[in-house]
């Protein structure tokens, strides 16, 4: 009895001694490990889409908290690396791995047949490397953790090459590619799928410019059942929830009862106000939470005349900033032909995660699109274009979705440039806009000529602002990350 | 004539050989012409003999006092004869003890003038053989004041009996000490007695509050005036960064495991606080921040009685600590410069000034949040103790009722408590059983609410427009008070109005001992102490204040736990002769647990139902279990030789839940010794010194308390996710375990001299003491790439050393008595090793990031920018280091750490300030003349720093999203206009710069406060009257405060509960209120 007395283990939950035993706890130790998807998407719209040229943020004079600088810093390419926001991403994805580190290895020692094994391990590979993909892109060649970290020591790690790191996520992307099933019926449950490490592997290999390899993944799709919705805005209905558009995406469930997870994303989209309902359907006041990823009139502008996607994906809210910075709402404009009301402004919001009215303040029920099969076919046109393989059926499948009429060119680089520009209206507001930039080289360009414009349109804009070098490709290395692993954690230069 | 002129005194030579006595007498009547008178039948002469002996040139009276001893004869010298008569032997006989009662052995018992006297037994007894007359008897023990009775009537052949009671001197006073008592000249651990009785004027709540500035190295300050929350110590420094640094609570015997505020100070009789390694080690794991023995009144033979104590006072926060804002005109006016500058120097702004700012002068004063929230409110206090006792039995009855309203509005504490102590000694003293019940009930009612710190309620009354009205027209709460360009911040007198938070705690704490003397001098003792709680809370808050307009949120939750602690030991006492041992051998065992069921509602259609049956949904829910135990095995060996030479050695072993699998058990050894110098010999011509002490001890205590009860295992978390249309809980890993989380070690040496002079009216104690606190607990920073932001583990080691000094003095002992209490404390300390990187950030901001733990370097120091005034102009600005676009002419410049020419937030911030105070201490005067008795008392710090971000953060926000100090509106505007050079320019993007933490925020924070002044007059009224005596006393609780400090509150010192805010970090908390008191007491007889 003497050693039991003092040998107490918590009895309202589990330990890692007592847990990882059963399938089914196996299955729950997976879903955990879907969770911090949400959490680096609530981060890395800063990071992925307002970085980019698609969206800037409404400006908050009144308010210099650090909160508001960091945001808008990363819009500026003024950020240094002790930006909480681009840490949160490195920090969210990095808990993602590790919760897929401890089923994977943890797997190995069970006795389960190898096809309970197959999905449990696929879909953790697959989150793997997704979220290796996500720190690699945004700030090169990282710790590469493939372990459960036990122990202190275990949590010291220096970074990996970047090569390294494309190598593991590859590997783990065929692993779950052979062990995950495509899906089975649509809609699909929103769990990962064989298309989803199918499509995940091709954007890697179109990020390393294996053309070849990119096109043979993509052309596996359409076998398992995928295809394009009938109108645009149905990929992003809730009611129509992981359709056979959906390739991944982070789900999302409204409601303020336990275990529900809303999606607060339309809030923070939107101005900020003591009263969104004009937009939202429902009493919200976002003036803490938004005024961030406001569409760009760059964006606004590029649309060809006619595009379906500019109506579904951007409306205008109109109405008048107050004193305090505040954004009074008085009505909800489209965004085709817009013009200000005497007396009022304009301003673009996000819409195709807009689905009024929603059933409580805590958030929507709108899910966040990773990939799309939409994303599918203009990559697939991408890496046939690259490879001077004619892209037009997969490229014209999209645009005439969109009402647009097919594009006959058979130039390689005009054509280049027509996939590029339809990914960005596509995809927009979906954080594929910066890596898009960055993977193609032409982010140092774009960006700055974007921001020579944008501080002649806008008051805000400090001259320190839109300075890109080639550094500024890459996010640092998270400040306290380096501090406190000081000789194995090298900053990336320029930060 | 001649015979008469000599008499007794004559001188001769003479021989006396074995013969009659008669014919003795007749010779010496001879030889010394002397007369003598006497019957010689009567006295038996002819039947006595005397022995042969030779006197020459001796006294008659020497001679005659040698042939009459042991005949029962007597001699005096009358009228010219020398008259013999019959003589009787009586004897005298009685027991010396101390005030208690307990036997003196070894006392000396004397007959003035005479050479009769002996020391007293075992059993405090004596025997003295005296012959009959009238004497004067002395007592007399070393550290006891002497006592002489006079007038003592000796009868032949029969016995007086004498009994003596000593009144200690300091140093003899039995004082408790851990696992028993001990007489303060036989202590060698460092230890201070605080007697509760002088401390009852105080309108307080909270005991703690009674102790401060009573005793050297013992820190106490109050971080917050929430109704009975908020009061903190600190023994001989804050030996952790993590773990608790609140010392160890032991009432009667058993160690308190869950809040003491609870207790009602009314039921203490004393305190005994340890604070050096081999005092505390007995308590082992648990003592690393020193003990605070409390002893609850228990009553003693004679003492029957019921005493009744009232206390009302009002309390109101001392109007001169409160920040001076822009009113409503000064405001508006500030604003409207605000936007004018905008448009004067920024190209590109064009914002028009909003229209309540155009015309300041129609606003005066506006609404004074700060008049509205804030209060004059009452305190009470009411106690009943009715103590019997009788020769074998005693008991004692305390009641209480304590009520303090907050100082802020709607808030406030209600305590109802009962303690019942009943003790039995049977059996000749040998067997002793004792129960103590003391339950206590109390009503919080929002004194829980975040009131304090960032975003706290008491935050945010300076944070609400003065151009605003609370209400609506309709007479409704207007929720937002912000005027154009605030922080759109929820009106705060609607927020305390409409939100309640009550909590009911029951609390019992029972303890009932058996003490056993099977064998003479061998004890058993056991103890079985539970310490029960309960409580509900009942949260509600309208949907006009909720973060998220009209969603009414309720929670309502239950608590029930308790902890009990079984101990036996055995003692043994023997001496041999002068060798004194007692030996003590013993087992405890303690074991916590507790569960906790909360639900949150939502949707509630009216703020009229606030139960959760009319929520309409439930949106959490959890119920836990949590757990600790605590297994000891204990052995202690005092020894001294002669009460002079004193040695102790004591060891603990503890196992404790908390820690990693690989470390359960930690060891607690310490040893001490002590040399009463004053009792050699060789100090004997120094009469004036009643007693000189040097000790000395080392030991080793631990620290098992830090947040969470399994933090050192890996428990598994609940993540949500939603799949096909339904929430799925995921589960994994949610912390790191370490197996190998040991104790915190606090290696402590103490060296300490004690000093009593003039009949005890000088006593001076001195400790020096040395301890090193290694393997600190705390949660580590790791790298965030291992899915894992901390682990709970060993960081590094902490050095503390200090000097503590006390002088009681009894200045005055006649008709006006007067006492003086002094004590300061100099403690030091130094972090001596930290893990990789050798530093630990309080968090990753600049704005928030107030200190720094770092090897080299003393606790908490503060860390931020250099101020360097503002940049003056063009010039300066372009040979000055920037910090980005934010810098400019007349925005705030601070230092370039690094030299790189630019200022950025990793290189050039450094340490710019230390909290600890050079020295602390307290002064205590107390004046008594006749029935009148006054008493002043103060505390006082002095050297310590203070960061001020109370009012660098939020109250001198120049971006105009706060009200601001009045002070403020002198700030820079233009180089021609450049303002008092504090206060920086307001130039959009470049006020951030204030908000960082920067040197301009640190201030010295040294005070002197006098904590409480009473002036008390005692009825002494005759035994024909019910009330024997009243006393009616008048107190001012918190009367001044001297402080350079600009803040509130220069107690600040410990940033509320958890010690990882560190420490002198000023986050707006609520003042400590100014008390006006007025009570009686009464004894009945």
């Amino acid at each position: 009895c003497k050693k039991d007395f003092i040998d107490l283990t918590p009895k309202d939950s589990y330990t890692d001694a007592t847990f990882y035993k059963t399938v089914d706890q196996f299955k729950q130790a997976d879903i955990a490990a879907y969770a911090p998807l949400r959490d680096v998407l609530v981060n890395d719209y800063f990071t992925s889409e307002m970085r980019s040229d698609n969206t800037i943020y409404q400006p908050y004079p009144s308010n210099r908290g650090t909160a508001y600088l960091y945001r808008e810093s990363i819009s500026n390419f003024t950020n240094t690396s002790t930006n909480d926001y681009v840490n949160a991403v490195w920090q969210h994805c990095y808990t993602g791995i590790s919760r897929t580190n401890i089923v994977i290895e943890r797997l190995k020692t069970t006795d389960f047949d190898a096809a309970t094994k197959a999905p449990i391990d696929g879909q953790a590979k697959f989150l793997r490397a997704l979220y290796y993909f996500k720190l690699v892109r945004l700030f090169g060649g990282v710790p590469l953790f493939l372990k459960e970290v036990t122990k202190t020591e275990e949590a010291f790690l220096p970074r990996s090459a970047a090569d390294a790191v494309y190598t593991q996520i590859i590997a783990d992307a065929k692993d779950a590619i052979s062990e995950l099933s495509a899906p089975s019926k649509f809609p699909q449950t929103g769990e990962a799928t064989k298309g989803s490490a199918t499509m995940l592997l091709a954007e890697v290999y179109a990020t390393q410019k294996k053309w070849a390899d990119a096109e043979t993944q993509l052309n596996t799709l359409s076998a398992m059942g995928y295809g394009l919705n009938a109108n645009y805005a149905d990929a992003f209905t809730p009611g129509n929830k992981n359709n056979k558009e959906s390739i991944f995406d982070i789900q999302f469930l409204e409601g303020i009862v336990l275990g529900t997870t809303p999606n607060p994303l339309p809030f923070h989209f939107l101005p900020r106000s003591t009263n969104t309902s004009i937009i939202t359907g429902i009493n919200i006041n976002n003036s803490s939470t938004g005024g961030w990823n406001t569409p760009t009139q760059d964006l606004i502008n590029t649309y060809e005349p006619n595009d379906k996607r500019l109506d579904a994906s951007i409306g205008i809210v109109e109405g008048t900033y107050n004193a305090s910075d505040l954004f009074v709402y008085s009505a909800n404009k489209s965004v085709i032909g817009y013009t200000p009301a005497a007396g009022k402004m304009g301003v673009p919001y996000i819409k195709k995660y807009e689905h009024p009215p929603l059933i409580a303040v805590t958030g929507s029920s709108d899910n966040f699109p990773i990939y799309r099969y939409s994303d599918a076919l203009l990559l697939l046109a991408e890496a046939q274009n690259e490879q001077g393989k004619s892209p037009l059926t997969a490229l014209n499948t999209v645009r005439s979705r969109a009402g647009l009429p097919a594009t006959t060119t058979a130039d390689q680089a005009v054509l280049r440039d027509i996939i590029a520009h339809e990914r960005r209206v596509e995809l927009a507001f979906e954080n594929h806009r910066w890596n898009d930039l960055v993977r193609t080289g032409k982010a140092v360009n774009v960006m700055n000529a974007f921001g020579a414009v944008l501080k002649t349109q806008v008051n805000y804009l400090t001259p320190d602002t839109y300075n890109l070098t080639a550094n500024k490709l890459l996010y640092p290395i998270p400040q306290p990350e380096i501090d406190l692993n000081p000789g194995q954690m090298t900053q990336n230069p320029g930060y | 004539t001649e015979l008469a002129a000599q008499g007794v005194n004559t001188r001769l030579d003479i021989t006396i050989g074995n013969e009659d006595l008669s014919s003795v007498i007749k010779k010496l009547e001879q030889k010394a012409n002397v007369a003598f008178a006497y019957d010689e039948v009567f006295l038996k002469l002819a039947d006595k003999h005397t022995n042969a002996a030779s006197y020459q040139n001796e006294s008659l009276k020497n001679i005659l006092t040698a042939l009459l001893k042991g005949q029962e004869i007597g001699f005096k010298e009358q009228a010219g004869n020398i008259i013999l008569y019959r003589q009787f032997t009586g004897r005298i006989s009685g027991r010396i003890t101390d005030e208690s009662g307990q036997p003196l052995p070894g006392a000396s018992v004397s007959i003035v003038g005479t050479s009769f006297g002996m020391m007293t037994d075992a059993d405090g007894k004596y025997n003295i053989s005296l012959p009959e007359g009238t004497y004067t008897v002395a007592a007399s023990f070393v550290g006891y004041t002497r006592v002489e009775s006079a007038n003592v009537t000796i009868n032949g052949n029969q016995v007086t009996t004498l009994n003596i009671r000593l009144v200690a001197g300091n140093q003899l006073k039995e004082v408790t000490v851990s696992y028993g008592k001990q007489r303060i000249k036989e202590v060698t651990g460092s230890l201070t007695q605080v007697d509760a009785a002088p401390l009852q004027d105080m309108p307080v709540m909270q005991f703690a509050q009674q102790l401060q500035g009573k005793a050297a190295g013992v820190q106490i300050a109050q971080s917050s005036g929430q109704p009975g929350r908020g009061v903190e110590f600190r023994i001989r420094g804050a030996a952790s960064f993590y773990a608790s640094n609140q010392p160890l609570v032991v009432i009667d015997g058993t160690p308190v495991t869950g809040s003491i505020n609870n207790m009602n100070p009314a039921e203490i009789e004393s305190f005994s606080i340890l604070k050096d390694a081999s005092a505390t080690a007995l308590y082992g794991s648990r003592a690393a921040n020193g003990v605070i023995l409390i002893t609850t009144k228990h009553a003693k033979p004679g003492d029957a009685q019921i005493e009744f104590n009232a206390n009302y006072g009002v309390q109101k926060i001392p109007g001169e600590r409160v920040p001076k804002m822009m009113d409503a005109r000064g405001f508006a006016q500030y604003m409207n410069e605000k936007f004018a500058d905008s448009r004067q120097y920024e190209p590109g702004y064009t914002t028009a000034t909003p229209a309540d700012y155009l015309n300041p002068e129609q606003y005066g004063e506006g609404t004074n949040w700060y008049k509205l929230l804030t209060r004059t409110a009452p305190i009470q206090s009411y106690d009943i103790t009715i103590r019997s006792a009788r020769e074998k039995s005693s008991s004692t009855v305390m009641a209480g009722y304590q009520e303090q309203q907050g100082v802020l509005i709607n808030t406030g504490t209600k305590l109802f408590s009962l303690r019942i102590n009943q003790d039995l000694s049977l059996s000749n003293n040998k067997l002793k059983i004792g129960f103590n019940l003391a339950p206590s009930y109390r009503l919080d009612h929002n004194n829980r609410l975040g009131t304090d710190g960032v975003g706290g309620l008491f935050e945010r009354i300076f944070e609400a427009s003065p151009l605003k009205s609370p209400y609506n027209a309709d007479g409704s709460y207007n929720r937002d008070t912000y005027s154009p360009g605030m922080v759109a911040y929820i009106n705060p007198l609607a927020q305390f109005n409409l939100t309640n938070d009550d909590y009911k705690t029951t609390r019992i704490l029972a303890n009932g001992y058996l003490n056993y003397e099977f064998l003479t001098g061998l004890s058993i003792k056991t103890n079985v102490a539970i310490d029960k709680g309960g409580e509900t809370r009942q949260y509600f808050q309208s949907g006009v204040v909720t973060s998220t307009i009209g969603q009414a949120t309720g929670t309502n939750s239950s608590v029930d736990n308790g902890s009990y602690t079984a101990e036996a030991n055995l003692v043994y006492r023997k001496s041999f002769g002068d060798h004194n041992f007692e030996a003590l051998a013993g087992y405890s065992a303690q074991k916590y647990s507790g569960t906790n069921n909360t639900l949150t509602g939502l949707g509630y259609p009216s703020d009229d139902i606030s139960y959760l049956t009319a929520a309409t949904s439930l949106s959490a829910g959890n119920s836990t279990y949590t757990a600790y135990s605590l297994l000891s095995t204990i052995g202690r060996l005092n020894y001294n030789y002669k009460g002079k030479y004193l040695l102790q050695g004591a060891i603990r072993r503890d196992g404790s839940s908390r820690f990693g699998s690989n470390q359960s058990y930690g060891n607690f050894p310490s040893v001490s010794a002590g040399w009463v110098v004053s009792d050699e010999k060789f100090m004997d011509r120094f009469s004036f010194l009643n007693l000189m002490k040097i000790r000395a001890s080392y030991g080793v205590t631990g620290n098992n308390f830090f947040p969470g009860y399994y933090d050192a295992q890996a428990t598994i978390g609940k993540y949500y996710y939603e799949f096909g249309g339904a929430a799925v809980a995921g589960q994994t890993i949610n912390r790191l375990a370490n197996d190998d989380l040991r104790w915190e070690r606090n290696k402590q040496f103490d060296l300490g001299f004690d000093l009593s002079l003039f009949n005890n009216r000088l006593n001076f104690t001195y400790d020096y003491y040395h301890k090193i606190s290694d393997g600190l607990i705390m949660q580590r920073p790791i790298p965030k790439a291992s899915g894992f932001t901390s682990i709970l583990d060993n960081v590094g080691a902490i050095e503390l050393w200090g000097h503590e000094f006390t002088v009681n003095s009894n200045n005055l002992t006649g008709k006006l008595k007067w006492t003086t209490n002094l004590n300061v404390s100099f403690d030091r300390n130094m972090i001596k090793n930290l893990v990789s990187p050798g530093y630990i950030r309080r968090n990753n901001t600049v704005s928030s990031d107030y200190f720094r733990q770092q090897e080299g370097h003393h606790l908490g120091e503060f860390y931020g920018f250099v101020f360097l005034g503002l940049y003056k102009d063009a010039n300066d600005l372009a040979n000055s280091a920037k910090y980005g676009s934010a810098s400019d002419v007349g925005t705030i410049k601070v230092k370039d750490i690094n030299g790189d020419g630019v200022i950025d937030d990793v290189n050039d911030r450094t340490f710019i300030g230390d909290p600890t105070p050079t020295f602390t201490g307290g002064l205590t005067n107390n004046f008594v003349y006749k029935n009148w008795d006054l008493n002043i008392h103060m505390s006082f710090s002095v050297g310590g720093k203070i960061l001020n971000a109370a009012k660098w953060a939020y109250q001198t926000n120049l971006d105009g999203s706060r009200v601001m100090l009045a002070a403020a509106a002198d700030r820079w505007r233009s180089p021609e206009n450049p303002g008092s050079g504090v206060y920086p320019r307001t130039k959009t993007g470049t006020t951030a710069m204030g908000r960082q933490v920067n040197s301009q925020w640190v201030e010295d924070g040294s005070y002197l406060t006098a904590k409480n002044i009473s002036l008390g007059y005692r009825f002494n009224l005759g035994e024909k009257f019910l009330v024997r005596s009243l006393r009616v006393y008048t107190s001012v609780q918190q009367a001044f405060v001297l402080t350079k400090y600009s803040g509130m509150n220069p107690e600040i010192n410990f940033a509320g509960l958890d010690p990882t805010l560190g420490i002198g970090v000023d986050e707006n908390a609520y003042p400590i209120p100014r008390t006006f008191s007025f009570g009686a007491s009464a004894t009945f007889k």
